[in-house]
C-alpha cells in the first residue's frame, strides 16, 4: 500500500526506469493474467491484486510508476500559484467584507462603553451636587420655617397678652363697681342701723326708766 | 472457479462504492498548463461559503450582537487573539492574513469531512477538501514565507538578514536551512494530515460500513480544527519572530 502509493508519485522517484530486458513493458495488455482496466489506482480487490502480482512478477518498481503514471500525489502545476492568487483574492475580500468592518464596529462600540462607564463616573459627581444643593435647600427652607413659626408664636402670645389684659382690666372694673356698690350699701345700711339704734335707744332708756 | 470468481466480482462491486482514489486528478487545461479541476472546484465553495457567510452575518452589524453577528465577532476575537498572542502588539495589518489563513483551512477541512462531495461524479479523480491537494497546503505555505519575510524587510529594513548570524555565524547554515524546512514542514504537516484523514475514514468505511468510522470520523474533524489552528498559529510564530527584535 505504501509502496504503491509511493510509486505512484512520479516525482518522488528520480531514478530512470532500468533497462530490464525482461521486465514486461508500461502496457497493461502484456500481462494477460491480470486485467488492469484502467490505469486508476483504486483500492479495490481487483487493484490489489494486480498489485501484488506485479510486485511477485519481479516487475522492478519504475516500470510500476509508469503504469500507474496518472496516480500523482505529489504533482505539483498551475493549480498551485491559482490556489495561491484565490487566497489573495480571499484574503482582500474578507478584509473588505469582515475583518476591517466588524473590527472597527467592535472597536468604536468598545470606546463607546469605556465613554459611556467614564461618564457614569461623571454623573456621581455631578449627583453629589446635586445632593449638595438639595441639602442647602432644605436647610433654607427648615430655617423659613422656623423663623415663620417663631413669628407667629409672637404674634399669637401678644394677642393673647392683650386679650389677657382686656379681661383683667374688665374683671377689675366690674369688681371695683360691685366693690363700691357694696361700700354704699354699707354705708346706707350703716345709716339706716343708726336712726333705728337712736330709736331702740330710746325706747330702752323709757322703758327703763319710768319717768313719771 | 465459476463461484469463487463471481464472489470475488460481487466483493468487487462493494469495494468499488467506497473505493479510494489517491493521486487521481482531474486534469484542466489552461494554455499549456494542467490544473487539478477539483482542487479548484472545492477552493471556490470553499471561498463561496466564507464570503456568503461572512456577509450575511457582518451585512448590518447591530450594537448587541445575535445569531451569525455573534458568532462571526467571536470568530474575529479569537483570531485576533491568535494573533495577537503570537506577533505582539503590532498584530493589527496581519489580522486578515492569519485569519484568512485559519478560516481557509478549516473551512476546507471541515468541507472534506462533512459535505458529500463524493455525489458529484467527476470524469477522473473526486472531488475532496482542497487542503488534500498538495499544491494547496504548498501554496499556502509559501505564502506564509513570503509573508514573515515582508514583514521581517518592512519592519527593519536590510537589517533583518542579520538574524541570520545570530547568535552565532557558525548558525548561518542553519538558520538559512529554517527558511527551507518551515514551508516545508508547514505543507506536509497540513496535507498528511489531510490526505491520512480522509485515506483512514475511506479504508474503515470499506472494511466495517457501518458504526465503526464514526469516532474515526469524529477525530478527523477535530484532527482538521487543530491543524488549520496549527497552520495559522505557527504563520504568526514565524511572523511575529521575525519582527522581534534581536539585541
Amino acid at each position: 500500500m505504501a509502496n504503491t502509493i509511493m510509486s505512484s508519485s512520479k516525482t518522488l522517484i528520480t531514478s530512470p526506469p532500468t533497462p530490464n530486458p525482461k521486465s514486461p513493458p508500461p502496457q497493461p495488455t502484456t500481462l494477460p493474467i491480470i486485467p488492469i482496466t484502467k490505469p486508476q489506482f483504486r483500492l479495490s480487490t481487483k487493484s490489489i491484486a494486480a498489485v501484488a502480482a506485479a510486485v511477485v512478477s519481479a516487475t522492478p518498481l519504475p516500470s510500476l510508476a509508469e503504469e500507474f503514471e496518472k496516480a500523482q500525489l505529489f504533482d505539483f502545476d498551475l493549480t498551485l500559484p491559482i490556489i495561491a492568487a484565490e487566497f489573495l483574492f480571499l484574503m482582500f475580500a474578507l478584509d473588505k467584507l469582515y475583518y476591517s468592518p466588524l473590527g472597527n464596529f467592535m472597536d468604536k462600540r468598545d470606546a463607546e462603553i469605556k465613554e459611556k462607564l467614564s461618564s457614569v463616573k461623571d454623573t456621581s459627581s455631578e449627583v453629589k451636587q446635586l445632593e449638595e444643593q438639595a441639602a442647602a435647600v432644605m436647610r433654607a427652607a427648615r430655617a423659613e420655617i422656623a423663623a415663620a413659626l417663631g413669628k407667629m408664636k409672637k404674634e399669637t402670645a401678644a394677642e393673647v397678652d392683650a386679650k389677657l389684659a382686656e379681661g383683667r382690666k374688665k374683671v377689675e372694673a366690674e369688681l371695683q363697681e360691685a366693690l363700691a356698690n357694696l361700700e354704699k350699701q354699707k354705708a346706707d345700711t350703716i345709716k339706716s342701723l343708726d336712726s333705728q339704734i337712736a330709736a331702740l335707744s330710746q325706747e330702752i332708756v323709757n322703758k327703763v326708766l319710768p319717768v313719771n | 472457479m465459476n463461484v469463487l470468481s463471481c464472489s470475488i466480482n460481487t466483493l468487487n462491486g462493494l469495494y468499488d462504492l467506497s473505493g479510494v482514489e489517491v493521486g487521481q486528478h482531474f486534469y484542466w487545461k489552461i494554455g499549456g498548463f494542467q490544473v487539478h479541476g477539483q482542487v479548484l472546484i472545492t477552493s471556490w465553495v470553499v471561498i463561496a461559503i466564507l464570503l456568503g457567510s461572512a456577509t450575511l452575518a457582518v451585512r448590518n452589524p447591530q450594537t448587541i450582537p445575535t445569531g451569525g453577528q455573534n458568532f462571526f465577532e467571536y470568530v474575529l476575537e479569537f483570531i485576533r487573539d491568535v494573533s495577537k498572542t503570537q506577533i505582539g502588539e503590532e498584530y493589527g495589518p496581519w489580522v486578515p492574513f492569519i485569519g484568512t489563513m485559519f478560516l481557509f483551512i478549516f473551512v476546507s477541512n471541515w468541507s472534506g469531512a462533512l459535505l458529500p462531495w463524493k455525489i458529484i461524479q467527476l470524469p477522473h479523480g473526486e472531488l475532496a477538501a482542497p487542503t488534500n491537494d498538495i499544491n494547496t497546503t504548498v501554496a499556502l505555505a509559501l505564502l506564509t514565507s513570503v509573508a514573515y519575510f515582508y514583514a521581517g524587510l518592512t519592519k527593519k529594513g536590510l537589517g533583518y538578514f542579520g538574524k541570520y548570524i545570530q547568535p552565532t555565524p557558525i548558525l548561518l547554515p542553519i538558520n538559512i536551512l529554517e527558511d527551507f524546512t518551515k514551508p516545508l514542514s508547514l505543507s506536509f504537516r497540513l496535507f498528511g494530515n489531510i490526505l491520512a484523514d480522509e485515506l483512514v475514514v475511506v479504508v474503515l468505511v470499506s472494511l466495517v460500513p457501518s458504526v465503526v468510522p464514526i469516532p474515526v470520523m469524529f477525530l478527523g474533524l477535530f484532527t482538521s480544527g487543530i491543524q488549520a489552528l496549527i497552520f495559522a498559529t505557527l504563520a504568526a510564530a514565524y511572523i511575529g519572530e521575525s519582527m522581534e527584535g534581536h539585541h
